[in-house]
Order: structure tokens, then sequence, then C-alpha cells
């Protein structure tokens, strides 16, 4: 046999399970899914990567909202900003993930720094836009009311504007959030760690259980987070549920 | 004081002067682009001064520093701008609470106000702009304009995009309350029936200048030039009957003795309200008492029609004879 094997393969002995020995009839058949395996290596596969993942995506989205929103209310103050950090953000947005990975890499070499400035480019041009956007949509009224009552610009902008551009700065989020938990996994191609690499290492191995228990806790992953985020929001804007209701 | 924008010919306000007595509502009206509402932002400084200046008790508002100014100073406009995102009680305490007001002066402020325009204090105070119609709505501006008792407001159309019925009560409303409170205000507006109803006095505007200023009935009785006689309109005579109330006219004799008779019209009452009893009741004279039920007298349409125009000869109301003019 002169056919290159896979370490992971050929130090699993047969060709698809990875750990040799006491393994169940289940993974040693490789069947599409074996919850066994998942719960006895919940510990010491899977969280670790789901941690790694959650703070893959928090730091990416935190950093990447920081930009964004610094961005949004000077290109608010000042329009000619608007074009050039639209069109820089909506440019890296444009690049396939796998490319752009590559391309980092070459600049940063492969590490967690270059896995996360992909990841916060990705996010500039969602987060940037809805913030401008929301901050847009006050309503001059409401503006000229907070003038002609002497607020300052700055009391302005932290009482009035922020607090009325929140939905559309969260909706910005959501998206982003559930995005960046997705791209996440393909940074795993560059050394980012998370769930990617489980699936990676599936792919490469062939095992079924551990490819499906890591995509759908990326999926699940995605859709919690929307959720919490969709809470924060609810919280956060009591007042735009309240309607009179229409006569 | 002075308007004028770069690249214009004409100033917005051109050498605009008057003066409004404390506690006054003056209204400030002309057709659009008059410069009305120019001249009333000028005096917060939403809009800058270009020429000229704006005292307040004597005190120049360009000398005082702009957030000081404006939070001395009520402002009431036409889309309202509550801040939709605040309860009822924060949006009143906006301008206190920049103030340094304690928390329980806020809610008791805010608690005494809406009472003031007609709201539920006990329900409302916690509620969003979003629950409230528009009316309502700009009761809650008119409280908030007033939340940190400024000695001077400034009213934009605020009932102008107010459903008519709605519009009335509102005006009527805060006519009441500044009974009560004694703003000095300004008020601008394009409708001439709000102007004689609000307004102690009335200043017309054309094109930046002021065409004339006077009490409402004043400026019924008297325009001063074309422009303002077809800006009050062919009907200005009917329109000074609001302005004016029985107590203005001669009234003849009581039946002495008697008690007012039913349907009698009190002395407060407009003309107009009298003058439409009669024609409804197709009488040309009307029982008036007084606020206790006594009789005052009989109003007419003799009477009537000789305070409106005293400079013609009052025809006679009861169906004058062809004789009788001729003789």
């Amino acid at each position: 046999m002169s056919l290159a094997v896979h370490p992971l393969l050929a130090a699993g002995g047969g060709p698809v399970i990875p750990t040799f020995g006491r393994a169940s009839n289940c993974v040693v058949q490789n069947h599409q899914f074996c919850a066994s395996w998942v719960s006895d290596n919940w510990s010491a596969v899977f969280q670790p990567a789901l941690v790694q993942h959650i703070v893959l995506t928090l730091i990416a989205v935190g950093v990447g909202m920081v930009i964004s929103f610094v961005a949004a209310i000077f290109a608010y103050r000042h329009t000619w900003f608007e074009t050039p950090f639209s069109m820089t953000a909506a440019f890296l947005y444009t690049i396939p993930s796998l490319a752009l990975f590559e391309l980092l890499v070459q600049v940063t070499g492969i590490n967690r720094f270059t896995v996360e400035v992909g990841l916060v480019s990705y996010t500039l041009l969602i987060l940037f836009r809805n913030t401008l956007t929301g901050l847009r949509g006050v309503p001059a009224a409401t503006i000229e009311a907070a003038r002609a009552m002497g607020l300052t610009e700055r009391q302005t902008l932290l009482r009035i504007e922020l607090p009325l551009a929140a939905p559309a700065i969260m909706a910005g989020l959501r998206i982003a959030t559930v995005t960046t938990i997705s791209l996440a996994t393909v940074a795993a191609y560059i050394g980012g760690g998370g769930l990617g690499a489980l699936i990676f290492n599936a792919i490469q191995s062939g095992f079924k259980t551990e490819f499906v228990a890591a995509g759908a806790l990326a999926i699940i992953l995605a859709m919690v987070a929307d959720l919490l985020l969709v809470l924060v929001q609810r919280a956060l804007t009591p007042w735009a549920r309240r309607r009179l209701a229409p006569s | 004081m002075v308007k004028r924008y770069p690249g214009r010919d004409r100033a917005a306000v051109q050498e605009l002067t008057f003066e409004v007595p404390p506690g006054e509502i003056c209204v400030l009206i002309g057709p659009s682009g008059c410069g009305k509402t120019t001249a009333l932002k000028m005096v917060n400084r939403l809009i800058s001064i270009s020429d000229g200046d704006i005292t307040i008790d004597g005190q120049s508002v360009r000398q005082l520093e702009l957030t000081q100014l404006r939070r001395r100073i009520g402002y009431v406009f036409q889309q309202i701008g509550l801040f939709p995102h605040m309860s009822v009680e924060s949006n009143i305490g906006s301008v206190p609470r920049l103030l340094g007001w304690s928390k329980t002066r806020i809610r008791e402020r805010a608690s005494e106000l809406l009472e003031l325009v007609g709201l539920d204090p006990e329900g409302d105070l916690k509620r969003y702009p979003g629950e409230f119609s528009g009316g309502q709505q700009q009761r809650i501006g008119v409280a908030r304009a007033m939340a940190a008792d400024p000695p001077i407001m400034l009213m934009d159309e605020p009932f102008g995009a107010i459903d008519p019925i709605a519009r009335d009560r509102l005006q009527n409303d805060f006519l009441r309350l500044h009974q009560q409170v004694r703003k000095t205000v300004i008020f601008v507006t394009h409708d001439i029936d709000e102007a004689v109803k609000m307004g102690d006095r009335i200043a017309v505007m054309r094109d930046g200048r002021l065409e004339q200023l006077a009490t409402a009935d004043d400026l019924l009785a008297s325009p001063a030039n074309e422009f303002v006689a077809s800006f009050v309109g062919e009907d200005r005579g009917l329109k000074r009957l609001r302005v004016r109330t029985l107590h203005d006219i001669e009234l003849e004799p009581a039946d002495n003795g008697r008690p007012a008779p039913d349907g009698a019209v009190e002395i407060d009452t407009s003309l107009h309200y009298a003058f439409s009893r009669m024609l409804a009741e197709g009488v040309s004279r009307i029982p008036v008492k007084d606020g206790d039920g006594q009789p005052r007298g009989f109003a007419t349409v003799e009477a009537i029609t000789a305070l409106i125009a005293p400079h013609r000869e009052a025809p006679s109301a009861a169906a004058p004879a062809p004789t009788t003019h001729e003789s």
C-alpha cells in the first residue's frame, strides 16, 4: 500500500474508527450518530470546542461592534465618512472566507489573531450599516425637541439617539453573531479551533458521529445566541412593543 | 431682529420688532414662508440671529449660554417630538432631570402637570407616548414644556396636526391653563380663527415683515392695509363676534322684577353664541342673565350691529320697511 494514510486514520488502526478498543458497536460500524460516544466524550472533546467557539465569536463580534459603532457615530456626524468605510467593509465582506483566511495567514501567520482579524472583518459591514441606519432613523422632531430642551449634543446622542437606534443595532448584532458562529467553523482551517476543528477532523476521518454532533452544536449555538439577543433586545426596548392599539 | 440665509436676496425675517408683555399670548400669523416660525425659533436660538437681538427681561438671548437659555423656555411644536422610548413621566421630567431635580420631585411635578393638562396621573405616568392619541400626545408635549416652570413658552402650530374636535378642546384647555399659570407665550399659527381665539395680541407677518400688531378685536375691526384685511377674511365682522361678549353691547333694560326667563344666555357669553341663538330661534332679541341667574336685560341684533359696525347706520333688524329707507 503506497497510498498516503492520514495520521489520524493510521493511529486509529482501522479505516474510520478513532478510538480503538472499547468502542461500541455503533462506533465501530460508524453509524450516522452514536449518542453514547458524544456523551462519553462530551467533557473531553465537545465542551472545550464549544467554549472555544463561543470565545472566538464573542471576541469577533465584540471587536467588530466597537469598530463599527465608533465608525457609524463618526459617519452619522460626518457624512463623507460613510462611503469609504462601507465600501471597505463591503469589499472585505465579498472575499470568500477560505480565501480571506489563506490570505491573512501570509501576513499574520497561523494563529488566533489571524482568525479574529478574519471574523471581525466579516462583521463590519452589517454592524456599521445597521448602526448608521438606526441613528438616521431617529425622527427629526425628536431631535429638535431634545435640542430645544437644552440637551447638549452628547446628551442627545446618549439619551435619545442611541436608545432609539437600539432596535436596528440589535438586529445587526443578531445577524453578525449568527454569521460569525457559522464562519468560525471555517476558521478551524487556519487553526482557529472551536467546533470547526471537530468538523474538519470528522471530514478527514470520516467519523460520522463527530461530524453530526459538531455541526448540530454549531447550529444550536447560533440559535441560542440569536434567542438570547432577542431577549436582550426586548429588555432594552420595552417601548417598541407598547403601541396604541389601532382603532 | 433679522434673519438672513446665505444665497438669498431677501432676508427671511426683516427688521422684525415687537414686544410681548409678561403673561400674554402673542400670536404670530401669516401665510407660509412669511418668517413666523423662523422668528419663533430665533427666540430659543434653534435658528441663529443674523442681526439685531432678542431680550428676555432685558437680558439678551445671544449672551446666555445656549443650554441654559433653552431650559428656561418651553417649546411645543406641531410634530410634538415626544421621546418614544421614555415613559410619560421621563418625558415630562426631561428638563427637570437636566436641572438636577430629585426623582420624587420630578414624579410629583409630572403628576401635577398631567392632571393640569387633563390626563390621568395615576395610570398614564408609566405608559409610553406610542400608547396615546395625537391629541393626548400634544397634551403631554405641553406638560413637558412646562415641567421646569419656564416663564416663556414658544408654541409652533402646536395644535395644527390634531383633528378639529380635539383641537378645539386643546385650545380651550390651554386657555384655561394659561389663566392659571400666566406664562408669556409666543404662538405661531396660520389659522386666523385660532389666532383670534388664542391671542391677546396678534402679529400679522408677510415676507418677513410685520404688517400689523394689534389685539384680535382691533385687527378685525380695523385692518391696517389690504393684505391684513384679506388675510383676516371677508367675514371679519363675524369673527369679531367671537372675541366680544355680551358685556360689550348696550342691553335693553330687563322687565322689572321678573326673574330671567328660561333660555336666557349668560352675560359672559360671546356675541357669536348669542347671535347664533337668535338666528336659530328666529328672534331679534334674547334675554341675558348674569352669573347668579339675575336678569340683566335683552341683547338685540341692533346692539350687536352697532358694536361691530359703529360707523354705519345700524339697519333695523326687524325687516326694515322700504318706507323707512326713503324717509
